[in-house]
């Protein structure tokens, strides 16, 4: 027994090593004396050791799948791929939070701290075989979050993100944890394999009351990946938190969501029966109003960062489309998506954290004649909004490419055509953003500060893959669609 | 000499990169490097021209190599006799317009830089033979478009860049729509994004439905690829982006937009709705028709009405894309051997007048025909600048289709086709070029006749460069005029083809 738990633990490595991280981060903050470098020493530390985690991952990912810890973890390669994606966006935001001025000066290495717990929470969600492992991870990722928002410790609007943040998290998580009881009520289970086999046998009030709990079960999820009509919270944390919080944000509790609902949505509706019919109407229904308010939504934005929130909720409506279809390709989409989104909101957010620290705001107007100002930087910035409205020869095309074709492949043209009048939308505002920073004049000759060499090395380094994703993707396919292929 | 498609497709872009790579480099030499890019690439067209086989209507200097094999997209070139002359006319236009803009001050590097970006993803869309190839074309075309109207136009620059950018990009997103439509009726088969593969009429029978309501395939998709199509062309009612983004644009530009990124609408008919759809191009002709017939007349009222030179010409464009439409919806040889060649001759002869308009604008620094307080903005202009007004008689006259120049051949060629399907319409169309006839010599007269304006005294004729570089325009638009069999001959093959194959619907 003993034995086997140690064996399972071997497979473990990754998140173990976070843990590790986590502590031995705690132990630095209150130990190593603060004096120069020490911040960068730690944070050095941190990013070495998600480094290490990579490389476990990438050791997985070619792997069959496995059931641990008594059928309550999964480790395939589609949750290592998502939990890929997910260590790379926190290097990504612990990197800023180095150079950030919005993260509170004092602090050495609360945000790392933070972060890798959050992410813990993503890789035990992404992971989860059961409802209980589940809702752990759901919480795991939701209450360091909450202290996340609120960094600012001085400032109003942060206090405020993080208050609502909690609020709306706690409300949305009772909601879900009410709905994972009332499955377990009428399934007897929490196992997901266990539970499946119980659902064909319903019927009446039985299959309506599992339906609505279900809804209920998705409200957790949705809230984290603030769909509509759960992403009323996103704008106002988005823009209280500091820059590379909301990177954050942007980045790994939505992939851990996205990774739970497609999970769940594979393993429980992934048959033609009436329960998965009503389910899928529901996403659909959910996709198609989650990317309208979205885009809509931002137009009128005058902060970038809360229209940087508010794209992100449109991106996720489209992504969303590819759990719809229920099949492998829709997946593989979304993985696709993922990867690519994360390079791109990555960029946006440090372009937009180093402007932003320069002058105090991040209004539109401190991307004004940027091309004067920064040319590469500009030029990067607008390459990466325009791959965000999904132009080619970018990868956020070839991304929006792929989600379109597994829609139209199921012949759900109704929902294409919306999807497609929203990158209209979508298109609107990121050129608007593009149109300051390139045909606007700068006020003055003022030098940006911020990106020095090795940040720029950074964004050019994460640029990269924007760009050549966008002709060469046929690899990073195939690894998604590899990955796709245990997930049931 | 397969590759030969290759070196015209990239060398504007190896230019472009070594333009940019130079550190600190002297402006002269950027325009240098541009021009010697833009002549080898039109050396390299005519070399293309002589090597190509006028006998056929297949595809020719076909260059295929996979590019994503799980989806089966190819990077697959080829052009035929149509494709042929829109090759011509980007090396020629582009070449020209170096010339052109040898005045332009402001960031010289970046300007000719996405000036060659620009003709390399024209060159794209006409040679691409793979849907996703041709959809990453069309749309990168926009970015270079989108920089140089947005930073180097006149006042109101960034609202036509933009209103330029959202109309064409809304089009082309329904285009992908159906283009991801055709590859899943193709049965994902190898060549499912061959635009090839995918033409002769292969979808007749088949429904799609959306929202509960059952429509043909072939009737949807073509409306959807139409719409892509009819925005660039621009025909009515999608044409309100095109006036401003004329006038804003600088004028090379203004000329590339309307000598050859017009033509990618009408060639994505030529190429795509019509082969792929040609039931529902049959069944829809009438409306294709009366659309272009609206185009033909509006346009040249619209045109009759401004004070602007630029947007008079502009408006203009929009008349003469009607009329192309109009041949293309007869289906007739000798419709569509017009239409093709009216985009070949407005290519030539609207260059000539926008290249005029500029002419003229870099020595007044404004376009008013007549200023907006009621003054002329020019008078006697045939006294002070001969040149320039002989240069301007020829393209006028070539622009509303005098008999010896090149419009009129087209225009009678396209007149022949519709007549036989289209009875009305040719009758009232042809009141659009009497009215053409009427806003061309009228704007001459205020322009060029009467008394000289004071400050028209201190105008320069044209210079030698300008000359230099409108004569190439003219030679075209005088020979092709009288012996238009050249051109003819190109496409003669790949029109009787697509002819053929409507004949049947």
């Amino acid at each position: 027994m003993i034995q086997q738990l140690f064996g399972f633990l071997s497979y473990f490595i990754p998140e173990i090593i976070c843990v590790v991280l986590m502590t031995t981060l705690l132990v630095a903050e209150s130990t190593v004396k603060e004096e120069h470098g020490s911040r960068g020493k730690i944070i050095g530390y941190a990013l070495a050791m998600l480094a290490l985690c990579l490389l476990f991952l990438f050791q997985n990912l070619g792997e069959a799948p496995r059931f641990i810890f008594h059928n309550a973890i999964t480790i395939d390669p589609f949750s290592t791929l998502i939990k890929i994606i997910m260590v790379l966006g926190t290097m990504g935001a612990i990197f800023l939070s180095y150079s950030s001025k919005d993260i509170y000066t004092n602090l050495k290495s609360e945000f790392a701290i933070m972060a890798v717990g959050v992410l813990l929470g993503g890789m035990l969600l992404a992971s989860a075989n059961n409802m209980l492992t589940l809702y752990l991870g759901i919480e795991t990722l939701s209450i360091l979050s909450y202290v996340m928002a609120s960094f600012k410790r001085d400032e109003s609007t942060s206090t405020e993100a993080g208050m609502k943040y909690a609020l709306y998290g706690g409300l949305s998580a009772g909601v879900a944890l009410y709905g994972i009881s009332h499955l377990y009520g009428i399934l007897g289970s929490i196992q997901f394999v266990d539970m499946v086999d119980k659902l064909p046998g319903l019927e009446g009030t039985n299959l309506l009351i599992v339906l609505v709990s279900f809804m209920f079960f998705f409200v957790g999820i949705g809230y984290k990946i603030s769909v509509f009509p759960f992403h009323m919270w996103t704008p106002d944390v988005y823009q209280g938190s500091p820059i590379p919080v909301t990177s954050f944000f942007a980045i790994v509790p939505k992939m851990a969501g996205l990774a739970a609902l497609i999970r769940v949505s594979f393993i429980f509706f992934n048959n033609n029966s009436a329960l998965s019919i009503s389910w899928t109407g529901l996403m659909l229904v959910i996709s198609a109003m989650t990317m309208t308010v979205g885009n809509v939504t931002a137009i009128g934005q005058t902060s970038v960062k809360r229209l940087l929130a508010f794209s992100s909720i449109g991106h996720v409506g489209l992504m969303i489309l590819g759990v719809v279809v229920l099949n492998e390709q829709g997946v593989r989409a979304i993985l696709f998506y993922g990867i690519v989104y994360m390079f791109m909101t990555l960029i946006a957010f440090y372009i937009t954290s180093h402007l932003s620290d320069m002058y105090g705001t991040d209004s539109y107007d401190v991307f004004k004649g940027l091309i004067y100002k920064h040319p590469t930087m500009a030029i990067i910035m607008a390459a990466v909004l325009f791959s965000l409205a999904g132009m080619p020869p970018f990868s956020g095309f070839v991304a929006k490419f792929n989600i379109f074709s597994v829609v139209i492949e199921k012949k759900l043209y109704g929902i294409a055509i919306v999807a497609a009048i929203n990158s209209v939308i979508a298109l609107y505002y990121y050129v608007k953003l593009a149109k300051t920073m390139i045909f606007g004049q700068a006020d003055g000759d003022v030098k940006v500060l911020g990106f020095t060499s090795g940040n720029q090395a950074v964004i050019i380094a994460l640029f990269i893959p924007v760009l050549f994703l966008g002709i060469f993707w046929e690899k990073v396919m195939i690894m998604s669609g590899n990955a796709v292929l245990f997930i049931k | 000499m397969n590759g030969i498609l290759n070196w015209i497709l990239w060398l504007p872009i190896i230019g472009a990169v070594v333009a940019i790579a130079i550190p600190n480099v002297k402006d002269n030499v950027v325009r240098w490097i541009t021009l010697c890019t833009t002549s080898i690439v039109l050396v390299l067209t005519v070399v293309l021209y002589l090597k190509f086989d006028t006998s056929t209507a297949a595809m020719q200097f076909v260059v295929k190599v996979p590019w994503i094999e799980q989806f089966h997209i190819n990077y697959h070139l080829g052009i035929d006799g149509i494709t042929m002359l829109m090759t011509f006319l980007n090396a020629l236009l582009f070449f020209i317009c170096t010339l052109s803009s040898w005045t332009v001050e402001k960031n010289v590097k970046a300007y000719f830089a996405l000036l060659l970006m620009l003709q390399s993803s024209v060159f794209g869309v006409f040679f691409s033979l793979d849907f996703f190839l041709f959809y990453v074309y069309w749309e990168v075309m926009l970015l270079p478009m989108f920089f140089l109207i947005g930073i180097w136009g006149g006042e109101n620059r960034e609202y036509a860049a933009i209103k330029f950018f959202l109309y064409t990009f809304f089009g082309s997103i329904f285009m992908l729509v159906g283009i991801i439509a055709l590859y899943y009726a193709s049965g994902k088969g190898v060549d499912s994004f061959s635009i090839l593969a995918h033409q002769g009429g292969k979808y007749v029978n088949e429904t799609v439905s959306i929202f509960g309501h059952t429509f043909s395939f072939e009737h949807l998709f073509f409306w959807f690829m139409f719409l892509g199509f009819a925005i660039k062309v621009p025909v009515f009612p999608f044409h309100t982006w095109l006036p401003h983004a004329h006038v804003q644009a600088p004028t090379a530009v203004s000329v590339i937009l309307a000598g050859v990124l017009l033509k990618m609408g009408t060639y994505g008919f030529l190429r795509i709705a019509f082969p792929i759809f040609p039931q529902a191009a049959v069944h829809f002709s009438s409306i294709i028709a009366w659309l272009g017939l609206i185009s033909v007349i509006y346009g040249a009222f619209c045109a009759m009405a401004q004070d602007d030179m630029k947007k008079l010409i502009a408006y203009s464009s929009v008349s003469h894309m009607g009329f192309v439409m109009l041949g293309l919806s007869a289906m007739t040889t000798q419709g569509m051997n017009g239409a093709v060649l009216q985009m070949f001759n407005h290519g030539t002869s609207t260059a000539m007048m926008f290249l005029l308009v500029g002419i003229l604008y870099e020595r007044s620094h404004h376009r008013w025909i007549v200023k907006p307080d009621g003054s002329k903005g020019y008078g006697g202009l045939s006294t002070k600048l001969p040149k320039y007004t002989v240069v301007f008689i020829i393209g006028m006259f070539a622009s509303l289709g005098l008999p010896g120049l090149s419009g009129f051949i087209s225009e009678a060629l396209i007149f022949l086709g519709i007549y036989q399907k289209f009875t009305t319409i040719t009758v009232i169309a042809v009141v659009g070029l009497l009215i053409g006839a009427a806003y061309l010599l009228w704007m001459f007269k205020r322009m060029f006749f009467g008394e000289v304006n004071p400050e028209t005294e201190e105008y320069d004729d044209m210079n030698a460069r300008e000359v230099f570089y409108m004569l190439p325009l003219c030679v075209c638009v005088v020979v092709f005029g009288i012996f238009p069999s050249p051109l003819l001959n190109v496409m003669k093959a790949s029109v009787g083809q697509l002819v053929d194959l409507m004949a049947k619907f």
